[in-house]
């Protein structure tokens, strides 16, 4: 029904808007493993990620007058956090996607994980654009719809549904098609 | 087909924690930082980011005015005195020229006296 009137920590916000900096440690708990996840899986490493979470949460700090309520600040901090991963893509020319010790840590370590397919993700991830990155990224991990997703990093809706479509049909090639060759090369 | 891989790529990106130490630096970080207070309230109302670039560009043509006029009284100085330096040279010729027109009378004069009194004798 009212999602924005049952969320506990709208309550919270409104308690860290005020100055209560307890408040605002609960809201960085109940946020920093979506914004930290984003940001290993955009960057690539984990030095990068705690980087680049932290400086979000003290942007967050700065803009707390401006968030309206718990779902606005997952939104700002989703959108916050994808543009400035693609910033910091763009900026530096070739970016390694990960550093060996954080090869597991990238996804997530399910019982019933599927090593082949989470080898071609992390291929896939290398391989897009930053946009299209955060695309399939804001999909699948942050499970927002392509009508979101435009919303969150101002893009055509029809450039998310396009961007979602490649990534998955790379993946579907990849991962069931008949070049298996191609991606022994690439975890080697 | 379609709908087993998004499931799978769905279940591969849950989202990760990060670290229990960089969890309690960030958590560290935030209870340290000083909240942000409201901003005051500025005595210019909305327009007063127009008033200020009006205000700029006044000052702006004001000053270039200012330099324009400032050249435009130096070149007339300098064109005075070039008028005042010509006068005075007019003037020192015209006096050359009557001075050569005395001596050139008097040498003529004396000149004529002297042919006078030759043939006299």
């Amino acid at each position: 029904m009212n999602d924005e009137i049952l969320d506990p920590l709208d309550a919270e916000l409104a308690r860290a808007r005020s100055g209560e900096r307890a408040a605002l440690a609960a809201l960085v708990q109940a946020h920093q493993r979506a914004v930290y996840s984003l940001a290993l899986r955009m960057l690539g490493t984990r030095d990068l990620a705690e980087d680049l979470t932290q400086d979000v949460f003290m942007q967050l700090n700065g803009n707390l007058r401006a968030i309206e309520s718990n779902k606005h600040l997952g939104f700002w901090l989703r959108q916050v956090t994808s543009n400035r991963a693609i910033d910091q893509l763009r900026r530096r020319a070739r970016v390694p996607m990960t550093s060996l010790d954080d090869e597991q840590q990238l996804f997530s370590a399910e019982d019933n994980a599927d090593p082949l397919l989470q080898r071609h993700l992390r291929a896939l991830l290398s391989d897009l654009s930053p946009p299209a990155r955060a695309v399939l990224l804001l999909r699948y991990q942050e499970d927002l719809d392509p009508t979101d997703i435009a919303l969150t990093l101002d893009m055509p809706i029809n450039t998310v549904k396009s961007h979602l479509k490649r990534s998955l049909e790379t993946l579907r090639e990849r991962t069931f098609g008949t070049q298996p060759a191609r991606c022994e090369d690439n975890s080697t | 087909m379609s709908k087993e891989i998004e499931s799978r790529v769905h279940a591969a990106l849950r989202p990760v924690a990060p670290s229990e130490e960089f969890s309690q630096k960030l958590l560290a970080r935030v209870m340290a930082a000083q909240p942000v207070q409201p901003k005051p309230r500025r005595l210019l109302g909305a327009g007063a980011r127009p008033l200020a670039w009006w205000l700029t560009a006044s000052l702006a043509a004001c000053l270039i005015l200012a330099v324009g006029v400032q050249q435009h009284l130096e070149q007339q100085r300098l064109q005075q005195s070039g008028l005042e330096a010509r006068r005075e040279v007019v003037e020192a010729l015209r006096m050359t020229s009557q001075k050569l027109n005395l001596a050139y009378e008097a040498v003529k004069n004396q000149s004529t006296s002297l042919s006078d009194e030759k043939s006299g004798v």
